[in-house]
């Protein structure tokens, strides 16, 4: 094989022969992690297009950020160290190259961030939402030297909120040198960066297969030093009843995917650690205000009463889902209480009476095919049939749910939020802002327009919230603005903080799952067996 | 049967050519009118109208759906599948690491059903109501009702986890991963072809469970025809001719029977080949087998046509030359056009 180095080959085959030898169960060698999951969604590895988790996942390795956040807060990476004045943010960065050898300078930060932007896809929505644009980047992020870039903050941000989104995996800096090599038909060299990898992290792309496989294999002219494992593979195993038998074998070390039923039969097995990796998002019912029913508070308040949750969370969200009605995950900072919403037939059926409906009506619920959610569609059509209110089950794949989502053409459908970063904003924001409801402005980004939820209170307060530079009066507004937001009864209803479960072998050290998927692997080892 | 003389090859072949042209055009439609979205698969969920109407025209879709279809063909003619949104690549080179793998598995399995189906067909009708018989039929009936997905998943518990007498899902354990340079894409092939007897061993560790298990399924069907064309044929005359001047079972199945249904055997195996090469999805999904079945179901789930046009047509144009091959092999293998032919 051509690209493939001597060593790396005697190496795989002393494995081989090591193994041949013993006799030994085969297991994943011990310089190898190899990860299975469904790469099924996967449709890019460009860091300034993609955002599906699995994608983000493998990226996060790829490339650096200038910032990236660890327990919540904001730590270094590219940059060393910044300050923070009223206009923006200085970043001075450290020594590093990328996999190319090119140094990592101002220059591919600026272009970074500019492509973002100009390509202007579904990646660049957070950063737009704060009022960076294709038109105003170039004047607003700039290099002041090849080692110091200043932001500019736009005017519709704080500095803090600027810092998280920079940790994001789309804010990822790419080797400009090597990208403009590649640009066809001005596409910012989106076609190649789909499939290559022109980063400065602990790992560089080697091959993509689809439907089959990732590797990704040591830089080690990586900064921080060359990772401990030379390779890591991530495996396209659909069938999470197969990656069970492939994590007991040992030819997988780590498993997400995993059904419930398949998970629970790793807890408390000797050999393997199951980690609930929060995602500070959320499972939703989504209601469409703008059903003649669902836009009366009293019926949305009747639902919130029609639901199960405690019943739901024990034998259907398990390891994915702990009940929350609030869209704030309960250990951030500013986190309110729960609200009293429980299953109460009684109390439903009152309001749906004072609502001028006491013998109910019929509603469909939209849904994906997968687990839970599709458990959790069934579990809301049984209890909702209690209080009179008949539900029809839609189940489709993912795109057409979604594409129905943006087109307000559903009565309830059951989407999943993520955070952006670790606090009320993060996970709140998509849930308390619409700054437009007419049918006309098809902002079908956003995730409240979809349900036709007209907020322009909450709007207001989430815009306040974003510009307001005093922590202390922020968080009062946080709690302001979750107050307000059960008091209105919400047409987007959280029901479960969401997790993401996997199953980790033991042999397996330091992998520890990230919230927002940028889980890093340049410090994981694994024990010999 | 007819003769094959250069007229009716020419028939054939045109034939061949408007079954196509019929099956892209339907294939168009049904996927064009599906409710997939490939834009938002790219895009992205939180996408602002504009951009995802950006994508839309990048894509060719905000064109009129004839227009689309035209453009297609003017792209196939110059040999151009177009590019899949699913991987980013060419549609062509997709299908290049695809249909090896299906090939691959495909071909170990009609071969693994036909050398045992074929003899336990002739068995079974030879010594008709006897335990071989009998054994055919719980064999052919078990193969039937029992589902693949089932077999697969316990077949891996059996041979994979408890007994470790196969190697797992996948092609190849992960770290020959990349060492054998594709050449004709099968792994069993380019790892002979390199002298990596040991890649090669891995490889045959790994196809031979779902290739078993396909093959078992064709088996059935293969089987249960056999036996019934070997009965047919015992009822005739000649056999009982060939029986009284004192011929035993064996000579009778040997110089008799064989020639004689050998045509409606190619007929059987040739169909059963045919399904196969579409790609078996549920199995490919069961042992993360990446050929084309899986290619086509995941680029069908986001509406990626290109893909799915090109593996429509490639199936579709496999099963058609499967056919044509079968009546080429009519008119070598019997008897009576064998003699018009001389």
């Amino acid at each position: 094989m051509k690209h493939f180095s001597k060593g790396l080959i005697a190496g795989a085959a002393a494995i081989v022969l090591s193994f041949s030898a013993t006799g030994v169960n085969a297991a994943t060698p011990d310089d190898q992690l190899v990860i299975g999951t469904s790469l099924a969604q996967v449709l890019s590895l460009d860091p300034q297009q993609a955002t599906e988790a699995k994608a983000v996942e493998i990226m996060s390795n790829l490339y650096d950020r200038l910032v990236k956040t660890e327990n919540r807060k904001i730590a270094p990476q590219l940059a060393e160290s910044w300050e923070i004045d009223d206009k923006g943010i200085t970043f001075h960065l450290r020594e590093a190259t990328f996999a190319s050898g090119n140094p990592v300078t101002a220059d591919d930060v600026v272009y970074s961030l500019g492509r973002l932007l100009k390509l202007d896809q579904a990646s660049a929505a957070n950063f737009k939402r704060i009022g960076y644009k294709a038109d105003n980047v170039d004047r607003l992020v700039r290099a002041v030297d090849p080692r110091t870039v200043r932001i500019d903050l736009s005017g519709e941000t704080t500095a803090e909120l600027l810092l998280y989104r920079l940790a994001m995996c789309v804010a990822s800096v790419v080797d400009s040198v090597e990208v403009k090599k590649h640009v066809q038909d001005n596409d910012y060299g989106n076609a190649w960066l789909r499939t290559n990898s022109a980063g400065s992290g602990p790992f560089t792309l080697k091959r993509w297969t689809p439907n089959e496989m990732v590797i990704i294999e040591a830089n080690d002219a990586y900064a921080g030093g060359a990772p401990h494992m030379r390779r890591v593979i991530v495996r396209h195993v659909p069938e999470s009843q197969v990656a069970r038998l492939m994590l007991e074998r040992n030819d997988i070390d780590v498993a997400s995917a995993l059904s419930a039923a398949d998970l629970k039969t790793f807890e408390g097995q000797q050999g393997f650690e199951v980690q609930r990796v929060p995602t500070g998002g959320f499972y939703v019912l989504s209601m469409n205000a703008g059903n003649e029913y669902l836009a009366n508070p009293k019926v949305r308040e009747a639902i919130a009463y029609s639901i199960d949750y405690k019943g739901i969370e024990q034998t259907i969200m398990g390891p994915y889902g702990r009940v929350r009605n609030v869209p704030v995950p309960e250990d951030y900072e500013y986190a309110i209480p729960n609200p009293d919403w429980h299953f109460d037939a009684t109390k439903a059926k009152a309001l749906l009476a004072e609502a001028g409906y006491p013998n109910g009506f019929s509603l469909t619920l939209k849904t994906i095919a997968q687990t839970p959610r599709i458990d959790l569609a069934t579990a809301i059509q049984g209890s909702l049939g209690q209080v009179g209110i008949k539900v029809d089950i839609q189940q489709g794949n993912g795109s057409d749910i979604i594409a129905d989502h943006r087109a307000r053409n559903f009565d309830l459908l059951i989407p999943q939020t993520g955070a952006y970063m670790p606090n009320v904003l993060g996970s709140m924001e998509q849930f308390s802002s619409n700054p437009d409801n007419s049918k006309e402005a098809n902002n079908a980004g956003n995730f409240v327009w979809r349900s036709a939820w007209d907020i322009p209170e909450l709007t207001a307060l989430t815009a306040k919230a974003s510009l307001e530079p005093d922590a202390k009066k922020r968080g009062e507004i946080y709690v302001e603005m979750q107050e307000k937001f059960v008091e209105q009864k919400p047409a987007v209803l959280p029901l479960f903080e969401r997790f993401e479960p996997i199953v980790v072998n033991a042999r397996v050290k330091d992998y520890v799952g990230h919230p927002n998927q940028l889980t890093r692997l340049e410090g994981v080892t694994k024990a010999s067996d | 049967m007819k003769e094959l003389t250069a007229s009716e090859l020419a028939r054939r072949v045109l034939h061949l050519v408007v079954s196509l042209f019929i099956l892209l055009t339907v294939t168009f439609v049904i996927g064009r009118v599906l409710p997939a979205d490939p834009v938002g698969a790219i895009v992205g969920e939180l996408a602002d109208p504009a951009a995802y109407e950006a994508m839309r025209a990048r894509l060719g879709l905000d064109l009129p759906i004839y227009r689309q279809f035209v453009i297609y063909l003017q792209g196939l003619f110059r040999g151009d599948f177009g590019q899949a949104i699913l991987t980013g690549n060419s549609v062509a080179s997709d299908m290049l690491q695809a249909f090896p793998a299906t090939f691959e598995l495909a071909t170990l399995a009609i071969i693994i059903s036909a050398v045992v189906g074929v003899p336990l067909g002739l068995a079974a009708a030879l010594f008709r109501d006897s335990f071989v018989d009998k054994f055919a039929r719980v064999v052919a009936l078990v193969g039937h009702s029992i589902p693949v997905f089932w077999f697969g998943i316990v077949g891996l518990v059996i041979f994979y986890a408890a007994l470790d007498w196969v190697g797992g899902p996948g092609r190849i354990d992960v770290f020959y991963e990349g060492m054998v340079e594709p050449v004709t894409g099968m792994l069993l092939v380019d790892s002979l072809l390199a002298g990596e007897t040991e890649i090669f061993w891995n490889a045959l560790s790994h196809i031979i469970l779902p290739a078993a298990i396909l093959a078992y399924m064709a088996m059935a069907y293969i089987t249960r025809m056999t036996r019934s064309f070997t009965l047919e044929q015992l009822s005739q005359d000649y056999v009982i001719a060939a029986r009284a001047k004192g011929a035993g079972p064996a000579r009778t199945v040997t110089h008799h029977v064989l020639p004689n249904i050998a045509v409606q055997l190619i007929t059987v195996l040739a169909i059963s080949y045919g399904n196969l090469l579409e790609g078996a999805v549920v199995t490919e999904i069961v042992f993360s087998w990446p050929g084309i079945g899986q290619y086509m179901t995941n680029a069908l789930m986001i509406g990626d046509m290109n893909a799915v046009l090109a593996a429509t047509i490639i199936v579709g144009f496999v099963f058609m030359l499967l056919n044509f091959i079968a009546d080429i092999a009519y008119a070598i293998l019997d008897p009576r056009t064998r003699e018009a032919a001389r």
